[in-house]
């Protein structure tokens, strides 16, 4: 059972998903709310990470981050962080291509909410914060639960573009994923199977759970 | 705040999202029915009210306080105005037991203070203690309503919105309903807009009519005034006058007073018509092309060997749908080819009014109405046949 690996692995999820909520839950509601022309644009690009070969989205990633691309230097230069092959690139890569399984459910739910709703909530008085905190989130809260739950369980299992960004570097870019990957790779299967096993029960078991809370806190209407 | 304006004052005028035009205005204390077909705008001016949507241009003025002007370039959020809102579907909040929707307009204030104050306004709408636990689903359409009204008195408002309140009631409740909106009516001396699309609700509970088609305010006046001299054939239809005729003004009679009104009639010639000597407001030139209405009032069913005067017209009744506790009857005029009455009938003798009856018809001339039809096409009738207000 390689620890460190899953210890990294559950960083990576937990961060990726303080990074992204805010955003996801700001995106999502925008694009329920919005008329804008070019918002099948902006839906096309939300999900793009989703259709796309992992690979393909970790090889751009890896060409943008580079040390010999704008942003890659500008990091450099600036904070000193070198992006590829280290965790904060793994974060970048990891908030980018969890980007569907956040902002749709978010979506969804803040669509599901009666526009009269929040009117009601602006003549009562109620500031736009106030009906946000209020009305919206709790109404959206399932729908905002199951983003969240998606994108940690996904972000575990996240193979591909963490291969392509971040190599496998032991407590560095080596997740559980790539641990299993390797053991397999050197004939360990006994370790392999045990960390199978654990991501699966891991998986299984958040998102029933988020399941059975969704269930809970529908409100009837 | 000086007593001569009135408490609410309206006017707008664009073209777009959608066109609205017009101006109204409403006392302290007073109930204003919007009413008018679907679509004719009645939830944007709503909506203009509350704040929710600021007009192109135009003005709402609120006792001393200007809540729009836009040549002023003020328009006041919903935040900012104190309007009691009741939603035509509630927009009460489903996560919220019905303490808490009320509680929503009161946040300002400490929690207990809140709960507190919040539970007065259920008891004063009539919601027992248990029901005031429940959340919006556990209640009847008429509960959630008033736990609506409370919502918006809590509001302590300066202006009482009513948007379609009755269309998801039943019946029953509905008349209790009408009863809490006749006591709020006497206790609020604010402002209070009702819509609907229910001539029977407005005319019951309104003090003023505002009638609005296709964006236009039309007209404002008591239900009366407007029942007895519509401003326009438009305005016939909408409010669901059926006896509207075609005619020409002659001009003044010797009578001072006193016109002569030439009524029309498909096909009839020119010496065949009758001249009816009715109301002159020194308005109409000669010759000019009207609309004529008379209210139920000034109409009686005489017999037949009853006919005698200029006034009374040969009838014979052609349909007659019984509705429960009255008749619906339609009556044509030998006189006239082509006029129709439609009158509805209450008491026993109805009962002898079958299809085919013979008898005779007086109008009351001193009731009759003439409205020009413009050359515009604004007065002119277009023959509609479908009465889009519910009767």
């Amino acid at each position: 059972m390689d620890w460190q690996a899953l210890t990294l692995s559950l960083q990576l999820a937990f961060v990726t998903l303080l990074v992204l909520l805010p955003f996801g839950l700001w995106l999502g509601r925008w694009l329920a709310h919005t008329q804008v022309r070019y918002k099948a644009w902006i839906e096309g690009l939300v999900v793009l990470p989703l259709v796309l070969p992992p690979t393909v989205l970790g090889y751009y990633l890896l060409v943008s981050m580079g040390g010999s691309s704008p942003f890659g230097q500008w990091m450099q230069n600036t904070f000193g962080i070198q992006l590829t092959f280290n965790f904060s690139g793994l974060v970048i890569a990891s908030v980018i291509f969890n980007i569907p399984f956040l902002v749709q459910p978010i979506q969804r739910a803040f669509e599901a909410i009666p526009r009269e709703l929040g009117e009601a909530a602006a003549v009562s008085g109620l500031s736009k914060w106030q009906s946000f905190w209020r009305i919206e989130v709790l109404l959206a809260w399932p729908g905002i639960l199951s983003g969240m739950v998606l994108t940690f369980v996904h972000t575990l299992g996240e193979f591909g573009v963490v291969l392509m960004v971040g190599g496998s570097i032991p407590g560095e870019t080596k997740t559980i994923a790539i641990s299993i990957y390797d053991r397999v790779q050197s004939f360990d299967l006994e370790g392999a199977n045990q960390m199978a096993m654990m991501l699966l029960a891991l998986s299984l078991t958040a998102v029933v759970a988020s399941f059975f809370a969704s269930a809970r806190l529908a409100v009837r209407r | 705040m000086t007593h001569t304006s009135p408490a609410l004052h309206v006017s707008v005028e664009q073209s777009q999202p959608m066109p609205l035009k017009g101006s109204f205005q409403c006392e302290s204390g007073q109930l204003l029915a919007l009413v008018g077909p679907s679509g004719a705008g009645k939830t944007s001016l709503m909506r203009i009210l509350s704040g929710l949507m600021q007009p192109h241009h135009g003005k709402v003025i609120v006792g001393d306080e200007i809540w729009c002007d836009t040549d002023n370039h003020i328009c006041l959020p919903p935040q900012r105005r104190h309007v009691g809102m009741v939603f035509q579907d509630y927009a009460l909040m489903p996560h919220f037991d019905a303490i808490e929707n009320v509680s929503l307009p009161l946040l300002h204030l400490p929690r207990a203070e809140r709960t507190k104050q919040a539970k007065q306004w259920l008891d004063h709408v009539g919601l027992t203690h248990a029901e005031q636990h429940r959340k919006p689903a556990d209640l009847s359409g008429g509960q959630q309503q008033r736990v609506a009204v409370a919502r918006a008195l809590a509001r302590e408002p300066k202006l009482m919105l009513l948007d379609e309140p009755f269309s998801a009631v039943d019946q029953m409740n509905r008349q209790s309903l009408y009863r809490l909106l006749a006591d709020l009516r006497r206790e609020l001396a604010i402002p209070i807009i009702l819509v609907t699309h229910d001539l029977n609700e407005a005319r019951m509970l309104a003090d003023q009519l505002v009638v609005i088609d296709n964006g236009h305010i039309l007209q404002q006046g008591t239900p009366s005034a407007i029942y007895n001299a519509p401003r326009n054939a438009r305005v016939a239809d909408l409010v669901g006058i059926h006896n509207r005729f075609l005619g020409e003004w002659i001009g003044p009679s010797e009578q001072s007073g006193q016109g002569l009104l030439r009524w029309k009639g498909k096909g009839l010639p020119l010496n065949k018509q009758p001249i009816l000597s009715v109301r002159d407001k020194g308005r109409l030139p000669e010759g000019q092309p009207v609309n004529w209405v008379i209210p139920s009032d000034g109409i009686a069913l005489i017999k037949k060997n009853e006919i005698a005067r200029e006034n009374d017209f040969h009838a014979e009744v052609t349909e007659s749908r019984h509705l429960g506790e009255i008749n619906l009857l339609t009556l044509t005029i030998k006189e006239v080819p082509g006029a129709e009455f439609v009158l509805t009938l209450s008491g026993s003798f109805r009962k002898n009014l079958a299809v085919g009856t013979k008898l005779g018809i007086r109008l009351d001339l001193s009731l009759v109405h003439v409205m020009p039809i413009r050359a515009d096409g604004k007065g002119k009738s277009k023959h509609r046949t479908e009465y889009p207000l519910k009767l």
